[in-house]
């Protein structure tokens, strides 16, 4: 009756006091007890109650995604923050009687805006963050929701301040580390490293940059063509050609997607391969992330990471046997890194783990 | 401020005279210097019932300063007027806790109004990080009564707790005051008391980590190490090969100090490292400065030391004192943090002095002679300090622990 497909898809859905599966169950018992006489108990006042919950949901979700992607709008706007001056929003626009119904809003939101890109580890990072840091706020005890919300929105605003103020406090950080006629190295295209080098550059410091093709997306024209606007000196390389020119590099320098509970990051596909060349050439290897892009995952190897798969171009016909490697993202391990400049400080990559406690307890 | 002053002032430019002509030399004197100088800045200053720890540390910070400018090779210098800087702010934070809250937020949003105006203002990086840092972290004990904002709600959660304290709060402000003064200058003879006595607390692991035949090998000199060795001597018997640490050619008096005290000792040239260290069981070595990252600065000729023990699989051990341990990294640390002495202890002037000629363009002959030598963290396989032993990737634990982030740009 119910396919194996349903069955899975609609596993743990609740409806009134009993599971999705135990319904099905109950159905498929009284259907085998008299099979002439059955009428499926879905009855229209259950499917319409349910039906009117969820629309109800999906009221409020929209709300949520609307106001992420006005913020989204802003091109300089990183996603995360986006998201969590979108969850801000949700705290003020929240019509729930009780802190408890307002942690409910919250989570609904946060959950709807993880479900909107699931590959993308900042932006369920920099939510996790958000939920925890508002919440753990003795404001929850207050039994005047108006105060309580108040201290809630605070909480929220600054968060958002300095996730919005995260880039330039590493660029402030980062530019003393780079040296006046150096070569720097860089993968992939990240405004966070962008606004190191440009402030570096507007300080008088002299530099060349190496920028890699960055296949499949092709970001490092991106990148070049944004130095070049800041009048930084560029070259162009391709993948393949990481470890001809680490002999004349002086540093490696790029962002992350997501930076893990090992001290390691997760970025562009060729990062491991850029951080492993420069390891064995003694070149030290920093990394510009945010505080928000913390993440609560411990890969063990490159399989661990989720799954962010593209459309790789590969010219010429590709037999259809052969299988492309699609995905774009890579895990570096802690050891070929030097440095991480981060809004929290610079840190070493074994000191993020006691950071990220620090943040998440 | 009273008579105390120009003393003060006086004693303060003594040091500083001293420093740049480097009569006084070497982290342990500087270290026990500048603490003494600082607490007694912190017994003379009179501090005003409102805003007392900004006081101190701004007289301490000027002073400070100061003394960082007169012999910016010191790191030690600037390393203790952190710490006592840390002191102050501890005790100011733990006196906040014991009395009534409240007033604790708005030193939190001072840090971050700061931090808003980066561009026009100029504070440092490094000063914003900590306030983010201090934000995001989970609320620790004084922040857990916390202030309400005033949208009209009444404060009924909290202020129960603290009512006996507020009324006595304006005569509470002036013992106080005597409170955080005596707090902070017990604080600093806590660390005077350290810095005088790291030796022994380094020496006192001696045995745990020489054994009985062991070979060590060691270069330069240096106090601790003296007495690390002297210590496991007393019951273990083991020898010991000195690299002679060209040109001061320190080597030589400690060998003869070890030999004194009855230690086999074998004296070599720091050319001859790789062709002994195949021999060698540990290096054992002092520091001058660690940096935060846990690179070490030692005497010039460490790093080919420390390649010769990575190549041999070799343990390298470092000895320090907690003073030694510097907050920052070193960003360039061939040019910047590098004494360069005088070339005459290499080359004799006499002998080389025709080839000095300036007229034909320059110098033709160069004899640069650096002090010191910086060994990346990857070379190191502990640190003994007077805490115990720490791998080089912890030290970060340990300057978040004796440092504030507020201070790391003085």
């Amino acid at each position: 009756m119910k396919s194996e497909e349903e069955i899975s898809r609609r596993r743990g859905e609740v409806s009134g006091a009993v599971t999705y599966e135990w319904l099905t169950q109950a159905e498929a018992a009284r259907f085998h007890k008299d099979p002439d006489n059955f009428k499926p108990l879905r009855a229209s006042s259950l499917v319409g109650q349910q039906q009117q919950r969820l629309s109800d949901e999906r009221e409020g979700l929209f709300s949520v995604i609307d106001e992420f992607n006005l913020w989204r709008s802003k091109p300089e706007l990183a996603e995360a923050v986006a998201a969590i001056k979108a969850l801000t929003a949700v705290i003020q626009r929240s019509e729930a009687t009780t802190m408890m119904g307002l942690e409910i809003d919250l989570k609904k939101a946060s959950e709807a805006l993880k479900a909107w890109d699931e590959t993308s580890i900042s932006l369920s990072a920099g939510c996790d963050l958000f939920m925890r840091y508002v919440t753990r706020t003795s404001a929850l005890e207050y039994e005047d929701i108006v105060a309580g919300k108040a201290r809630l929105i605070e909480r929220g605003e600054k968060f958002g301040e300095i996730s919005l103020k995260a880039r330039q406090t590493i660029a402030l950080l980062g530019k003393d580390f780079v040296q006046d006629g150096s070569t720097i190295l860089t993968h992939g295209c990240s405004r966070v490293v962008l606004a190191l080098l440009k402030l570096a550059a507007s300080n008088g410091k002299h530099f060349h940059v190496i920028c890699t093709e960055g296949r499949p997306k092709n970001s490092g024209v991106e990148m070049a063509n944004q130095l070049l606007s800041a009048k930084i000196p560029v070259s162009l390389i391709i993948d393949s050609a990481i470890a001809y020119t680490m002999e004349k590099v002086d540093m490696v320098l790029v962002g992350a997607d997501g930076v893990v509970e090992s001290g390691g990051i997760i970025n562009m596909i060729g990062t491991y391969q850029a951080a492993l060349v420069a390891h064995s050439m003694s070149k030290p290897v920093y990394v510009a992330a945010e505080s928000y892009k913390f993440a609560r995952m411990y890969p063990l190897d490159q399989r661990d990471l989720p799954l962010a798969p593209c459309y790789v171009h590969f010219p010429g016909a590709l037999p259809e046997s052969v299988i492309a490697e699609v995905s774009t993202r890579d895990y570096t391990p802690p050891k070929y890194l030097t440095l991480l400049f981060t809004d929290l400080g610079v840190l070493t990559p074994s000191a993020v783990s006691d950071e990220l406690i620090q943040l998440y307890l | 401020m009273g008579a105390a002053m120009p003393d003060l002032q006086a004693a303060v430019d003594d040091f500083c005279t001293k420093l740049r002509r480097r009569q006084v030399e070497g982290s342990m004197d500087t270290a026990k210097f500048t603490a003494l100088l600082l607490r007694q800045v912190i017994s003379h200053q009179r501090i005003p019932p409102s805003a007392q720890a900004s006081t101190l540390i701004d007289a301490v910070k000027s002073v400070g300063l100061r003394m960082i400018d007169a012999n910016r090779l010191e790191l030690a210098i600037g390393n203790v007027v952190r710490r006592v800087l840390h002191i102050i702010r501890e005790e100011d934070a733990s006196l906040e806790t014991d009395g009534v809250t409240g007033i604790n937020l708005i030193t939190d949003s001072d840090d971050e109004n700061d931090g808003y105006n980066i561009a026009q203002s100029g504070v440092s990086a490094a000063a914003v990080a900590a306030a983010n840092r201090s934000a995001l972290r989970a609320p620790s004990l004084h922040n857990l009564l916390e202030w309400i904002p005033s949208s009209g709600a009444t404060t009924t959660v909290g202020p129960t707790i603290t009512d006996p304290e507020v009324r006595s709060r304006s005569s509470d402000k002036n013992s106080r005051s005597w409170k955080l003064k005596h707090s902070v200058i017990e604080g600093v003879n806590e660390l005077l008391n350290d810095i005088e006595n790291y030796h022994s607390q380094v020496a006192e692991q001696a045995l745990e980590h020489i054994h009985q035949n062991e070979v060590i090998l060691t270069q330069g000199r240096s106090r601790t190490l003296l007495h690390f060795l002297l210590e496991a001597r007393k019951k273990r018997s083991f020898q010991v090969f000195i690299c002679e640490g060209a040109p001061r050619y320190d080597g030589h008096i400690l060998a003869k100090e070890l030999a004194e005290a009855d230690l086999q000792t074998t004296v070599i040239t720091d050319s001859a490292v790789f062709a002994m260290i195949s021999r060698v069981n540990m290096v054992i070595v002092g520091a001058h400065a660690v940096m935060a990252n846990g690179g070490v600065i030692g005497p010039v000729g460490l790093h080919m030391v420390a390649l010769a023990a990575r190549r041999h699989a070799v343990p390298f051990v470092v000895l320090t004192g907690l003073h030694k341990l510097c907050p920052l990294y070193p960003h360039n640390p061939h040019v910047l943090l590098n004494d360069m002495r005088s070339p005459s202890e290499i080359l004799d002037f006499g002998d080389v002095s025709d080839c000095l000629d300036d007229t034909t363009g320059g110098p033709r002959l160069r004899a640069v002679n650096p002090a010191f030598d910086y060994v990346p963290p990857e070379l190191i396989s502990l640190f003994i300090t007077d805490s115990g032993g720490h791998n080089p990737s912890y030290l970060y634990r340990l300057v978040a622990e004796y440092y504030s982030p507020e201070d790391f740009a003085l």
